[in-house]
């Protein structure tokens, strides 16, 4: 059975040596810090330092996150920082990183609430932006894309982007519905 | 602003593609045995740069500062192993113990009442120091990502 606990109680009880909630923090938020890593371009190997770095440096803070109902966009955050500096491969620089108090907005769409709500958007897009992006969540690459969907491969890169800033204005119409 | 990197990332999160591998979560579950309860974190020193003392690329010096301790460590590569030769200033004291970890193994080291301290063999990844003194709180410094150069 899932633990009930709050994300900020977690982070609490980590902090105080319940390792339960440190296991259950990673089953909450792991896949997606991997997910990020990936994201961001890395490889396996290095996608893997990066979610382990966060981890690192969140055991560092468990008293002193600033929003600590907010700790899944820290790890997305930090995974994502810590990726692009091993993107521009600075080794050390890697020491450089600084506490990231504030969540990237947009980790949001990451959280789980906003992962179903943009699904749901992809779904309301009309063609091919429903489909294309649908095909690109699994990691399609530009020409089987462009084979499933009946596009030349060049048009497919143009087309995702306008697909993603479809998929954009749609969420922020919805946000300023709400 | 949300980017698109992030779109993608949840997208592909949604559909279950790519799922987080095993090792990776194990790993990070493991890694809550690195706490160090009431330790201070030593952050890295902006002021001080780190730099390449050899020509090879193969050794850099990265200090951190905290609680009135500054940690200078010169990390080495070689044999796709890393060795630390560490000083802290001022002196920390009789009985001052170092523990030069990476997630996988902690070695202990007294330190020298020059403030210096070795550690060899360790592998590359994740590192951090965490320093003992009698009567006050561990302090440890962030860690650091060190690869070997490609």
């Amino acid at each position: 059975m899932r633990d009930p606990r709050e994300p900020a109680e977690l982070l609490t009880a980590a902090a105080d040596g319940d390792r339960s909630a440190w296991d259950e923090l990673e089953h909450r938020f792991g896949p997606r810090m991997w997910a990020v890593a990936r994201a961001c371009g890395l490889g396996p190997a290095d996608a893997a330092d990066a979610v382990q770095g966060a981890w690192l440096r969140l055991l560092q803070h468990l008293h002193d996150l600033r929003d600590p109902a907010r700790v899944g966009g820290w790890l997305a955050t930090t995974v994502r920082r810590e990726a692009l500096l091993m993107l521009r491969k600075e080794r050390l620089g890697a020491s450089s990183f600084e506490i990231a108090d504030d969540p990237d907005p947009a980790a949001a769409v990451l959280e789980a609430d906003g992962r179903r709500t943009l699904w749901q958007s992809v779904s309301a897009l009309h063609e091919p932006c429903r489909s294309l992006l649908q095909l690109v969540a699994i990691d399609l690459g530009n020409q089987q894309v462009a084979a499933r969907l009946g596009l030349p491969t060049g048009s497919v890169g143009p087309t995702k982007a306008r697909c993603l800033e479809k998929l954009r204005t749609l969420l922020s119409l919805q946000e300023t519905a709400q | 602003m949300i980017n698109d990197e992030y779109f993608l990332a949840a997208l592909r999160l949604s559909s279950g593609n790519d799922p987080i591998p095993g090792q990776v979560s194990a790993a990070a579950r493991d890694a809550y045995r690195l706490r160090v309860p009431r330790a201070v974190t030593a952050a890295y020193a902006e002021s001080a740069t780190i730099r390449s003392v050899r020509d090879d690329d193969s050794s850099h010096l990265v200090r951190f500062v905290a609680a009135g301790l500054t940690f200078d460590l010169e990390v080495t590569e070689g044999d796709g192993l890393i060795d630390v030769a560490g000083h802290i200033s001022p002196y920390p004291g009789e009985g001052a113990l170092v523990d030069v970890r990476s997630p996988h193994m902690t070695l202990t080291r007294r330190i020298g009442d020059t403030g210096h301290f070795v550690a060899t063999g360790l592998p590359p990844g994740w590192l951090s120091i965490v320093c003992h003194r009698p009567g006050h709180a561990p302090i440890q410094t962030a860690w650091v990502r060190i690869r070997p150069c490609p």
